[in-house]
């Protein structure tokens, strides 16, 4: 009884700290999986499941960058969970995850930025962005006219999308997407997962 | 991120997704990827480190312009915490002249 109430209390301030209800199991799952071996071995099974996605579409789509870097526009998307602190935050309830995205303004201030996706560890990527969505890099590279200028908005998406919401995935969010980009002449995008 | 980047790929946008699951990455067939065996939740590395941070982006820009075939995972080789990283040499990103 009493190690059980030991237990909410530490939940309590982990939530309070995380900003996200993670359980004891999740956040020991986070540690686990953030050795690099570990990750590997998870990517391998995974792999095993994914590969049935693109079955019967072997062939991999590939477009050349036509232009100079110094002349293109480029945007992040990311599937770290990255989305602005007003916006509602991804869906952590549906055990197929969310397929929705959030659009994050170029001109942001970091601050108003957040992260949700109980998935894995982001204490890092909360203390400093640029190790999951390098917004700040990209802008010293436009500003240094290696790249030649970025999309007004870019795009926050979660990883770990399965079953119903990966079909909205490819549907529905990920062309959406894909004509936004389109319709603003954008033409490479640097994509990081969580 | 890979099945987004093939999407967007179709619709002639050129990506390269940094990778943390090799094996995924090569599952689904992702167009480009620069590959490092670093913990989940680091595509860029440890916070507050520019110079791996840059050095990803630079490797990532490099394939984007140079890549040549579809499917290509450059394994960038980079250690976990046991590397020291010089600022890239930005002037010799590649990619077609102007």
């Amino acid at each position: 009884m009493e190690s059980g109430i030991l237990v909410k209390l530490r939940n309590e301030a982990i939530l309070s700290f995380m900003g996200e209800p993670k359980t004891w199991l999740e956040r020991i799952l986070n540690r686990v999986y953030a050795i690099p071996s570990v990750a590997q071995l998870w990517a391998s099974r995974a792999a095993r499941r994914s590969a049935a996605l693109v079955a019967g579409d072997s062939l991999i789509p590939f477009t050349r960058l036509d232009k100079p870097l110094s002349a293109a526009r480029g945007v992040l998307i990311t599937t770290g969970g990255v989305h602005l602190k007003t916006q509602p935050p991804f869906d952590m309830e549906n055990r197929d995850g969310d397929a929705s995205y959030r659009e994050i303004p170029d001109n942001v201030a970091l601050d108003e930025i957040t992260i949700t996706h109980k998935y894995y560890d982001h204490r890092d990527a909360d203390a400093d962005l640029n190790v999951i969505f390098p917004l700040a890099h990209f802008h010293e590279l436009v500003r240094r006219g290696v790249v030649g200028s970025l999309a007004s908005r870019h795009f926050g998406f979660m990883g770990h999308i399965e079953g119903e919401q990966l079909a909205t995935l490819m549907q529905r969010s990920a062309p959406e997407v894909a004509a936004k980009l389109r319709a603003e002449g954008v033409d490479f995008a640097f994509l990081t997962p969580a | 991120m890979g099945l987004i980047a093939r999407t967007l790929e179709r619709a002639d946008i050129a990506t390269v997704s940094v990778s943390l699951a090799r094996d995924l990455t090569e599952a689904v067939g992702a167009p480009r990827a620069v590959f490092v065996k670093w913990p989940l939740g680091h595509p860029l590395g440890e916070p507050h480190a520019p110079l791996q941070q840059r050095t990803v982006i630079f490797r990532a820009l490099s394939l984007l312009v140079t890549a040549s075939q579809p499917g290509v995972i450059e394994d960038l080789g980079l250690r976990w915490r046991r590397e020291v990283y010089t600022e890239p040499d930005w002037s010799k990103l590649e990619g077609i002249k102007p």
